[in-house]
């Protein structure tokens, strides 16, 4: 594995490559947008075969189990019934979506694509931080910096049985066809202005998917067409949407969204195009939900979960209330309604005022926040100002549900560039890097 | 046939229109720096003419780095640029990641020759750049429609400002004559007669350039 760090006199030259490609995200800042490079670290985050095939197996035991809960809760709530999650946990869900209600998506996939956030700790256990079932983003990263370090050391990958990750677009192509019902298959983007377009565009291009605005598309008899340039309509079969719920359909959702196409929803419910991923799994993805997914794989799989959630307790229930108030100094806090690495905070780091403050705000909204013990990260090496130091990171890896739920052998390992940092997040200023998985 | 939105056609023909104007001025912008180093200093007042553009500019320095760099003047070619990067951006799925590339190349070199003490090095680079591009285009886009899009508005920006300068009228007509032949095949909306009237223009006794110019502006509908 020396190998690899022959990749080090090449990070420049990647780095000038990302920006050649224009692999960039958008962030505003003081209301005006500007588009950033994500900076890349050339050192890999490496995995054995033998320990990703453990995670493989965990992480598709996982996503078939949110896939079936969602079925679950837009259906026969079975699992409300049998009392293993409570009511609360769905209805008062933000993510939750009643419309959803009697829908029934292609194939029943609800998650097509799913982004799962893990971090390895100081012992090597693997901990599932956060499940993203909404529009998870970043594979794009990883695969086409694998391509320009294969160009810069062609010798180190000769030398190391590595599974090629390049095979992204392949996955989702396979992925979207499985649910496509007849025509065209479209990426829906809200826009260049949008964090994530660079990678809207990328897969568009990698997969031959259309990239779309909604203007481009329309419902007509309950049908959705694409409206070429020369005047023609074109039906479309799948639409990977990069836009949140709320916006996808003015009709049906926020009426203020001027983003969406009216009526897709009406045309999805009828079964007559794939919407991936579907509407409504937010109720899924809450972080006060994760406490209860090893729950949902017992339940529905009969199976004891492969892979652990960080300890995490419920202010909720009032003995988990109890755990947090004693033990706040040593927990860390996150707002379910939050995400992009905001609305999390460190007990230790609060002054007795904020603390003061901060208590009396989750004992008005138990519901709000969920208390986890900090995971001391296992840190990874990067390069910074020509020295390799360590940096927390963690691994966001890849589930797609096709014909057969699909592994992402790679995934895409961020990094804090901030050494007092747990907070990875590239809005945040963080970094990436290419995930290996060795092959044998 | 493959499809394409009506937004990513326009920015096809607009992509082709601003890398062309920003590809020929930036040659005129090269010959009247040069003129100014030690011959006319007063040049760039003809060049303002010729382009009809206003002279907001007062003194030779301050055209050299307004006309170039400023991205508040909408004359400006670092203002063009970005026109061609805007419309380039969303194109990548049509262009590819190569051929986008070579926009953001362009770029990034208008880019650094504003902090550069030689900025005419990195203009080179900026026409090299742009080159590579409609090379990239002939020879690796396979679709033609995206093809003539581009094609289409690089030949009417091209017809456009070589009438403004009022090239000699070989130049001008092998120029129209290219675009006569490919705007009917394009797919691109177009008045009919307009495109006759230029070449009529082109080839009458005295070349009326002023109004191929007006024609031109409005022979693309979109």
């Amino acid at each position: 594995m020396e190998d690899m760090y022959k990749l080090l006199e090449y990070t420049d030259s990647v780095n000038e490559l990302l920006a050649r490609y224009g692999v960039k995200f958008g962030i505003y800042k003081n209301n005006t947008f500007k588009e950033q490079l994500f900076p890349f670290d050339s050192i890999p985050r490496i995995i054995k075969a033998d320990e990703f095939a453990v995670l493989e197996k965990g992480l598709k035991q996982r996503v078939v189990a949110l896939n079936l809960f969602l079925k679950d809760i837009y259906s026969k709530k079975s699992i409300v019934k049998d009392g293993i999650v409570p009511e609360d946990f769905i209805f008062a869900s933000s993510g939750y979506m009643p419309q959803m209600e009697g829908a029934f998506p292609v194939n029943d996939i609800y998650s097509h694509i799913s982004g799962i956030d893990l971090v390895q700790s100081k012992d090597g256990g693997w901990y599932i931080l956060e499940d993203n079932l909404r529009v998870p983003s970043g594979a794009s990263y990883p695969m086409i910096a694998r391509d320009l370090c294969r160009r810069s050391a062609p010798d180190v990958f000769a030398n190391t049985a590595i599974e090629d990750n390049r095979n992204y677009a392949d996955l989702l192509r396979r992925t979207m066809d499985n649910v496509n019902v007849g025509g065209h298959t479209v990426i829906l983007t809200p826009g260049r202005y949008n964090a994530a377009y660079f990678e809207h565009s990328y897969l568009a291009e990698r997969t031959g998917a259309h990239l779309v605005t909604n203007n481009a598309l329309t419902v007509e008899d309950d049908k959705l067409y694409y409206l070429d340039a020369s005047g023609k309509k074109e039906r479309v079969g799948a639409v990977y949407r990069r836009i949140s719920d709320e916006y996808l359909d003015p009709i049906n959702f926020n009426s203020e969204s001027l983003i969406g196409i009216p009526h897709i929803f009406d045309v999805f419910k009828k079964g007559n195009v794939a919407i991936i991923n579907a509407p409504g799994n937010g109720v899924a993805d809450d972080k006060g939900i994760y406490y209860f997914v090893p729950k949902m794989i017992k339940y529905y799989l009969g199976e004891e979960p492969i892979l652990n959630n960080a300890p995490t307790y419920l202010p909720f229930y009032e003995e988990d209330m109890k755990y947090v108030l004693d033990n706040f100094d040593n927990l860390v806090l996150k707002d379910v309604a939050e995400a992009g690495g905001y609305g999390v905070v460190f007990g230790s780091k609060l002054s007795s005022t904020e603390k003061e403050d901060f208590i009396n705000l989750l004992k008005s909204e138990p519901r709000r926040f969920i208390g986890q013990e900090v995971i001391d990260f296992k840190d990874l090496e990067i390069l910074d100002d020509g020295n390799i130091v360590p940096r927390k990171a963690d691994l966001r890896a890849f589930v797609l549900m096709a014909d057969e739920p699909l592994v992402w052998r790679s995934g895409l390992t961020r990094y804090s560039r901030n050494p007092d940092s747990f907070i990875v997040n590239s809005s945040q200023g963080g970094g990436f890097k290419d995930t290996w998985v060795l092959s044998r | 046939m493959g499809i394409i939105t009506i937004e990513q056609n326009d920015s096809l023909f607009w992509l082709g229109r601003y890398t062309e104007r920003v590809y020929t001025t930036v040659k005129l912008y090269a010959n009247h720096y040069d003129t100014m180093i030690d011959e006319i200093a007063e040049s760039y007042q003809k060049f303002c003419i010729d382009m009809n553009i206003p002279d907001i500019y007062g003194s030779k320095d301050n055209f050299i780095k307004s006309y170039a760099f400023d991205n508040d003047n909408p004359d400006s070619i670092i203002s063009n640029m970005t026109r061609a990067y805007d419309n380039a951006i969303i194109l990548r799925d049509e262009i590819g990641s190569d051929g986008l590339s070579y926009i953001q190349l362009s770029m990034y070199d208008i880019q650094k020759a504003e902090k550069s003490h030689s900025p005419m090095l990195e203009i080179q680079k900026l026409i090299d750049h742009i080159l590579a591009f409609w090379g990239y285009m002939d020879d690796s886009i396979d679709s033609k429609r995206t093809r003539d899009a581009i094609k289409v508005g690089k030949r009417l920006e091209r017809i456009d400002l070589y009438a403004r300068l009022k090239v000699p009228r070989a130049q001008l007509s092998k120029e129209i004559s290219k675009l006569y032949y490919r705007l009917p095949v394009s797919g691109l909306p177009y008045n009919k007669f307009k495109l006759e009237e230029i070449k009529m223009l082109a080839e009458s006794e005295k070349v009326d350039y002023y109004n191929i110019v007006e024609n031109i502006e409005s022979l693309v509908e979109i």
